[in-house]
């Protein structure tokens, strides 16, 4: 006979932080696999989950109950389940409330509050948390609760096989008959599986903070939380069918679901009482004058009518006004914004000035963008000046109000390091142990056994082994709520009858309980407004050079196809400058050989893991070079793969091949773009395999290029990148070039002030700079500013277009200072000169602390002959005192001290030990000729060597990177005074050394030379730690993984 | 102490942190470390950040205490005056005036020295000077055993010393680096009014001290032995009488001892060499230090009259330990408590003299799933201030036992019926349960289904199923 079947009404996630220690997906996998009718997802306080849950029960279609267990303000706490969509709006409010009051990662609600809301929900009020089962009767609440919910309010019954619970249910039953409640029976879910019992309770200690050892009974006694069986929750409750029964009742009503959610996205106030599609096409036109004044060509026109009337048919029309709005308030703040994504594929988006990029003249793909087909939001990304971007936020939430606008979430989840050090702690081992550990641990990979031997522990104790276990279960699991970089819904109905919105931990932000997933799958719009380092380069440097030079630049008034612009990109001299500045780049560059602007689009989108992994570089560049004759596998495919000399480059390159070679509608081939960005997980391609290579194969294309064609997809499945992405990065590298080449002082000024951004150290920056001929002058307390400024050379001070310039450099960068201490210091220098080391002290009220960290920088240079007799003067200044007070006076006569002045090695290790820097020199300058006396030579000197030559060489370590799709192939970039040097380690030589390379910042290297087209690279097959009598400091390496 | 409880660290960088956490402070490092400029006072992350094999670990202070002064009786023998630092534990003065005399050398009686400290797992480093701070700072710098000639070797010596190998307060330390002043002369030149200005008090009397201004006499460790009489028989005596007169007649000879040093009688121990070669150990203590002989006595007798001495006594020894005398001032004018603490302690220590040290014990409450992991037994050493409380009535008592005891296999389905507890208690009629304990999967995996039976007999079993041992057993009954 088959057991009753019953519905589980009390699940909780991983989403219940630190609670349960399930996916919401494995919930409904387990529920659907056991059998059950339904299962309720009442995650505490939150509905962080629904969205992954109701995903895949969508997919399994399998019924789903939402619901929250909430927490009351006095701490007892009540199940609620939505019945429809009423009750869940209502949720989501009585959620928001308490979150809202509460701190962060708590809620409170009152009694009173959810009676207001009772309607559309059903409350299940149980467990041992409840007031139902306190010692004190809740007589009162009883009441009002029953008064509110009718036959809505039921008891619930919670068993785990605990002794304690029998008097606790004995209790409640008794109440429940007094109060005519109705008996569901239930059991508190935290896991899909028993096994996951142990992470459980790793959890639970994290949440308690407290180890196993000393958690007692804050975890639970058993492993009886699981999702039970039908048959083993028939004989949990055998003595009462009759309460197993009533949990289908309660599922039976709720009816509400995710997908009854209707959205509607917020209409803009309108000026002469037309609607948005009117004015979104006034607007439109009128963008597209200005855009082409000398007339809108006929293409541009008939694509602006296609793109509009798609637009109106989906009813976005309010969410491209919305940008337009925020773009115009940009430019009315005097922002740098710019709209990058998939968004640079409209000509309405480029006609609004929303982007900058002309789709028609590019040819870009309008059905990337937008599709009837698949009717899902537009995506437009705006790429703000990175430092003022906040300013846009606070117009949004103006705008909007709180109610409608709310910042999309961003869970953060444990990975390697954070989850070996939390485990590590709960298991009760030393936390300095635990640290060396997490030290070793790659910060995305896997926890594996080499990595307790390295650290000194036996992997095969059965600590350890639970260490490695834990460590590896707990990775991915949500910790607590952030906030997306920059991501916003926008609802015409208040947000919080959506999904509940609680406070962010940054002041003046709130966020809703969803992150950008969660938004792309219920197909709700999302405003993104991402901070861009170099739009705020572009904007200091525009300043500056109008300061210092009396010359108005801007992104549009940069000269366009400037010569020594692209033959300095063609040299790889890039270094600062936007997406062509890595090493990767660099290197590419040389052979990509760029001439004008659409050469940079293919550089910024072929030295990607996807083209790489696809195997298209090499060819290309072939063709590029000429070495290889430019065909295509089918004339068909002419008009799409031209452009890129018939090798495919593009994300839109793939899906017009799909379109053309293959005959997929646009709508099915942004279906095959998203596939492809899912593959890994749901296997999805696969369902294209069969239908591109087939019907390639049918239009006369050889099997061997469409199995080729759908190998590259895979590749950009995850890697790929869009040809609009690029083309509107391409603009902003194509500006920060020309800065970096006509303005070079101006350029590092703005870059070394826009810091911390891009892929080098400052100090690594600055060197280039001076190779580049640039003057830098170190920070002086005298002339510094906070921020770096530039200064004319000479006696004679003036702007003008030709005005020699220098980079004076910012007391932003004396480790420590405060900007408020550098205020005082400004403001003080600014009513008289420091005449002393005391009278800077006491003017701008600085204590000795800071003082000596101005005179180890260097700072203090005109009131000592040296920076150790300014050391000594600082260290006597006392406690700041107020201003007023004037000059502090020394108590007696103090005998004189004579100190030795630095070395040159001394002067460059202070620098940057005190301000990560040096004007004055590198630190390998002044080790050069013992460097050479052991035969090893510089950057410059190494690049001469002949290709396939050994050579040992010794610099300063500042990249590292082990790209996941390079076989465990490790790049580094040494650094010594004249240059750069890009040093390869294949994987076997990497494990060999891989302590030194990990750790080591100045490191030898003894290897073969790769030479090639001018790119030269050092691959290593030893790596050792230099001997020399002075060791330079350690350097800021930039690793990337 | 922390490479004693770590033997495998010995060749690591390795070093001893104030609390077991990454921002924890080095206190002190060895040798490797040093030489990775990994220095006391950093941070250990920071530490790690210099070299990722660096151990660490904590070692309590009152370890560190009690093997400060075990090292200080072990010095002892080497010489009568030894003080141990109280800034920094592990640093010791031994007066070795006039060992000249006796040992061919003074470096040799430190060679003697450090052998015997090396055979208790120390390394020592041994500087035999003439000036308190001189052979400091040699000791801190030098390896094995340095012994200077003469003063002026000691001060060419001691300038030399880096500033980095004294206890230098980190901040201090590192400053003085950076205005280029590595040793103790570059130190001693610096102004005294200027040193003291920017580095404060401390650093002055290191300034001080260098210069041989600071001076201050040994102030050797006041060592309180225990004090022992001893007794042996000619014949074997097995009269425990005349054992119990004897002892009398030694704690009337030490008791104006104890009151001269102003202590109270602690602890007794004897021990008592049989004539079969085995010996005997006792003690006990009274309710309060005291020099009460009759109270002594009394508590003496109840415990000779508990023992049996199984062959004749060949040799008596008895050790008194005492403790400085409490003051009791302040209770003259305390209230009198209705209860009467002092009745208990001696009431307690009777019955500790009777029946065992261990007799009386309290339980207390531990936060635990497992019934047995609830409470634990402890020895009571003081009587607990008595506090009321709420008395809850109790419905039912259930007697624990300590350990379960196993119960006989038996088939839960038999023709008589369930006879978890054999025949005589007759076939189990009534179940509560099953409740389920599972847990300490980290350490020693346990999983127990418990049950409330009733047997025919009519007792209540508290009785579980160990599914690891597959057996059932008999946790407790309900009276």
């Amino acid at each position: 006979m088959l057991a009753p079947s019953y519905v589980p009404l009390w699940c909780k996630s991983q989403y219940s932080f630190l609670e349960g220690a399930s996916d919401p997906a494995e919930l409904v996998e387990e529920a659907h696999r056991l059998g059950l009718p339904a299962l309720a997802l009442t995650d505490r306080d939150g509905v962080y989950g629904v969205v992954r849950a109701h995903v895949r029960a969508r997919e399994l279609g399998f019924p789903l109950l939402l619901g929250s267990q909430l927490t009351l303000h006095d701490g007892s706490s009540l199940l609620l389940l939505a019945q429809d969509r009423s009750g869940w709006a209502s949720l989501c409010r009585l959620i928001s409330a308490g979150r809202l009051r509460s701190p962060k990662g708590s809620s409170k609600v009152g009694w009173e509050e959810i009676c207001e809301h009772a309607a559309g929900l059903i409350a299940l009020w149980g467990g041992s948390e409840s007031a139902l089962v306190h010692p004190r009767a809740p007589d009162g609440v009883a009441d009002v609760l029953r008064d509110a919910f009718g036959d809505r309010l039921y008891a619930l019954l919670a068993r785990h096989r605990e002794a304690r619970e029998v008097a606790l249910e004995r209790r409640l039953r008794a109440r429940a008959a007094r109060y005519g409640l109705p008996l569901v029976a239930g059991s508190e879910v935290l896991y899909h599986l028993r096994r996951r019992r142990a992470l459980q309770d790793v959890l639970t200690c994290i949440r308690h903070g407290v180890s196993l050892a000393t958690a007692g009974r804050r975890i639970h006694p058993n492993d009886e939380r699981v999702l039970h069986s039908p048959e083993a929750f028939a004989l949990l409750y055998q003595d009462d069918p009759e309460a197993v029964r009533r949990s289908l009742e309660v599922a039976e009503r709720c009816r509400f679901s995710l997908a009854d959610i209707h959205y509607r996205y917020p209409s803009e106030k309108l000026p002469d009482g037309r609607d948005s599609a009117e004015h979104l096409r006034t607007l439109t036109l009128q963008g597209a004058r200005k855009r082409y004044p000398e007339g809108v060509p006929f293409e541009v026109s008939a694509q602006l009518e296609k793109e509009l009337g798609v637009i109106h048919q989906l009813e976005y029309d309010g969410y491209f006004l919305t940008m337009y709005e925020i773009v115009r308030e940009c430019r009315r703040r005097g922002i740098l914004a710019q709209g990058r994504g998939s968004a640079a594929n409209s000509a309405v988006c480029y006609c609004l000035d929303i982007t900058a990029v002309d789709p028609v003249r590019m040819g870009l793909l309008f059905e990337r963008f937008l599709s009837v087909e698949r009717a899902e939001p537009p995506d437009i990304d705006l790429d703000i000046e990175h430092d003022r971007r906040e300013e846009i936020i606070q117009h949004v939430y103006q705008k909007y109000g709180r109610k409608h606008a709310a910042m999309v979430a961003n869970f953060i989840r444990y990975r390697a390091r954070s989850a070996v050090r939390e485990v590590g702690k709960v298991l009760g081992i030393p936390e300095v142990t635990v640290d060396r550990l997490a030290r070793l641990a790659s910060p995305y990979g896997g926890f594996e056994d080499q990595v307790l031997i390295d650290a000194g522990l036996d992997p095969t104790q059965p600590v350890n082994r639970s260490l490695i276990q834990l460590t590896r279960e707990i990775q991915d699991v949500p910790r607590h709520l952030s906030i997306h970089p920059g991501g916003f819904l926008l609802g015409h109905e208040p947000v919080h009858d959506l999904v509940p919105i609680e406070n962010a931990s940054m002041e003046g932000r709130t966020v809703i309980q969803w992150d950008k997933e969660d938004i792309e799958d219920l197909n709700l719009f999302k405003v993104d407004l991402l901070g861009l380092g170099a739009l705020n380069v572009l904007h200091r440097c525009f300043d500056l050079v109008r300061e210092a030079r009396g010359v108005e630049l801007d992104l549009a008034t940069i000269p366009p196809q400037d010569e020594p612009t692209f033959e300095m990109i063609r040299a790889g001299d890039t270094m600062g400058t936007f997406q062509i500045e890595s090493r990767a780049q660099m290197a590419m560059l040389p052979r990509m050989k760029p001439r004008n602007y659409y050469d940079l689009v293919i550089e910024i989108s072929i030295v990607r893991p996807g083209p790489i992994s696809g195997g298209m570089v090499h060819p290309y560049l072939r063709r590029r070079q000429g070495l290889e004759e430019v065909s295509y596998p089918h004339p068909s495919l002419e008009p799409v793969l031209k452009r890129t000399l018939g090798i495919p480059i593009f994300q839109e390159q793939v899906m017009r091949l799909a379109v053309v070679a293959a005959d997929y509608t646009p709508g099915e081939a942004d279906q095959l773009r998203r596939d492809m960005a899912a593959w890994r997980q749901s296997g999805r391609i696969d369902r294209h395999r069969d239908r591109l290579i087939s019907r390639m194969v049918r239009k006369g294309i050889a099997r061997e290029f469409a199995e080729q064609v759908f190998q590259q997809i895979l590749g950009f499945g995850e890697y790929g990148f869009p040809e609009s992405h690029a083309a509107s990065f391409a603009l902003i590298a194509y500006a920060t070039a020309w800065l970096k080449r006509h303005e070079p002082e101006a350029f590092l000024c703005g870059l070394l002030n826009a810091q911390p951004m891009g892929f080098y150290s400052p100090s690594t920056l600055i060197s280039d700079s001076k190779r580049h001929g640039v003057v830098l002058r170190p920070i002086d307390v005298r002339a510094s500013d906070w921020d770096c400024t530039l200064e004319p050379m000479g006696a004679r001070a003036g702007a003008g277009a030709t005005t020699p310039l220098a980079v004076r450099m910012g007391l932003r960068y004396i480790k420590g200072l405060h900007r408020a201490q550098a205020d005082r210091l400004l403001e003080a220098r600014a009513q008289a000169c420091f005449s002393s080391v005391q009278d800077l002290a006491a003017r701008a009220r600085l204590d000795e602390g800071m003082t000596a960290r101005l005179a180890q920088a260097g700072a203090l240079a005109g009131f000592a002959e040296h920076r150790r007799d300014a050391l000594w003067q600082s260290l006597a200044v006392e406690a700041p005192r107020d201003a007023r007070s004037g000059q502090l006076a020394l108590d007696g006569a103090e005998m004189p001290a004579r100190f030795e002045g630095l070395d040159p090695f001394e002067q460059v290790e202070w620098d940057h030990l005190s301000s990560s820097h040096s004007c004055r020199g590198h630190p390998l300058s002044s080790m050069r000729a013992e460097l050479q006396a052991q035969g090893l030579p510089d950057a410059v000197q190494l690049r001469q060597l002949e290709h396939g030559s050994e050579a040992h060489y010794a610099g300063l370590v500042i990249c590292r990177q082990r790209p996941g799709t390079a076989g465990g192939v490790v790049f580094m970039t040494l650094e010594d005074e004249t240059g750069l040097v890009n040093v390869v380690l294949w994987d076997r030589v990497y494990q060999q050394h891989k302590v030194v390379a990990k750790t080591e910042s100045f490191l030898g290297i003894s290897g073969s030379i790769q030479s090639d087209a001018g790119v030269v690279h050092l691959i290593a097959k030893k790596l050792w730690v230099p001997r020399l009598s002075q060791v330079p400091g350690k350097a800021r390496s930039r690793d990337f993984h | 102490m922390l490479l004693r409880q770590h033997p495998d660290w010995r060749g690591l960088p390795a070093a001893v942190v104030d609390r077991d956490k990454p921002q924890g402070e080095l206190l002190w490092v060895n040798e490797h470390a040093r030489a990775l400029r990994i220095l006391p006072g950093m941070r250990y992350a920071a530490g790690l950040g210099v070299c990722r094999a660096l151990r660490a670990g904590t070692v309590p202070e009152e370890d560190i205490q009690s093997q400060v002064a075990a090292l200080v009786r072990q010095l002892s023998q080497a010489s009568p005056r030894v003080e141990a630092s109280q800034e920094e534990p592990g640093v010791f003065w031994l007066d070795a005036d006039g060992f000249e005399f006796l040992y061919p050398s003074l470096r040799q009686w430190g060679e003697g020295l450090r052998r015997q400290l090396r055979r208790l797992g120390f390394e020592a480093v041994i500087a035999i000077g003439f000036t308190r701070f001189g052979s400091y700072a040699a000791a801190r710098a030098g390896r094995g055993v340095q012994a200077f000639e003469s003063p002026q070797q000691e001060e060419a010596q001691l300038r030399q010393v880096p500033l980095d190998r004294l206890g230098l307060a980190p901040r201090v330390r590192d400053r003085l680096a950076k205005l280029g002043l590595h040793t103790l002369g570059a130190f001693a030149t610096l102004p005294e009014g200027g040193v003291r200005r920017r580095f404060g008090v401390e650093a002055q009397k290191l300034h001080q001290a260098v210069r041989g201004l600071e001076w201050a006499p040994l102030c050797p460790e006041q060592l309180t032995e225990p004090l022992v009489r001893r007794q042996l028989f000619e014949l074997p005596e097995v009269d425990a009488e005349r054992l119990l007169f004897l002892l009398q007649s030694f704690l009337s000879e030490l008791l104006p001892t104890l009151a001269q040093r102003h202590e109270g009688i602690a602890r007794l121990q004897w021990v008592l060499q049989l004539e079969d070669g085995s010996a005997h150990e006792e003690e006990l203590s009274p309710a309060q230090p005291t020099r009460d002989e009759a109270e002594l006595l009394s508590l003496l007798r109840l415990r000779f009259e508990a023992i049996r001495i199984e062959s004749g006594v060949v040799e008596l020894q008895l050790r008194v330990h005492g403790v400085a005398e409490q003051a009791e001032q302040s209770t003259l004018f305390a209230e009198a408590p209705k209860r009467n603490p002092e009745a208990a302690r001696r009431a307690f220590a009777q019955l500790r003299a009777e029946f065992g040290n261990e007799v009386v014990q309290h339980t207390r409450l531990h936060e635990g799933h497992l019934p047995e992991a609830q409470f634990a037994w402890e020895v009571c050493e003081e009587l607990p201030v008595a506090r009321a409380s709420e008395v809850r009535p109790i419905p039912l008592i259930r007697r624990i036992y300590t350990p379960p005891q196993a119960l006989p296999p038996r088939p839960r389905h038999e023709p008589d019926g369930w006879l978890i507890a054999g025949h005589r208690e007759g076939p189990v009629e009534e179940v509560h349960g099953p409740f389920l304990l599972s847990g300490g999967w980290w350490l020693r995996e346990t999983a127990r289904t418990y049950s409330y039976v009733r047997t025919r007999s009519g007792r209540w079993l508290w009785v579980y199923h160990d599914r690891f041992r597959r057996r059932w057993m008999l946790h407790g009954e309900l009276e």
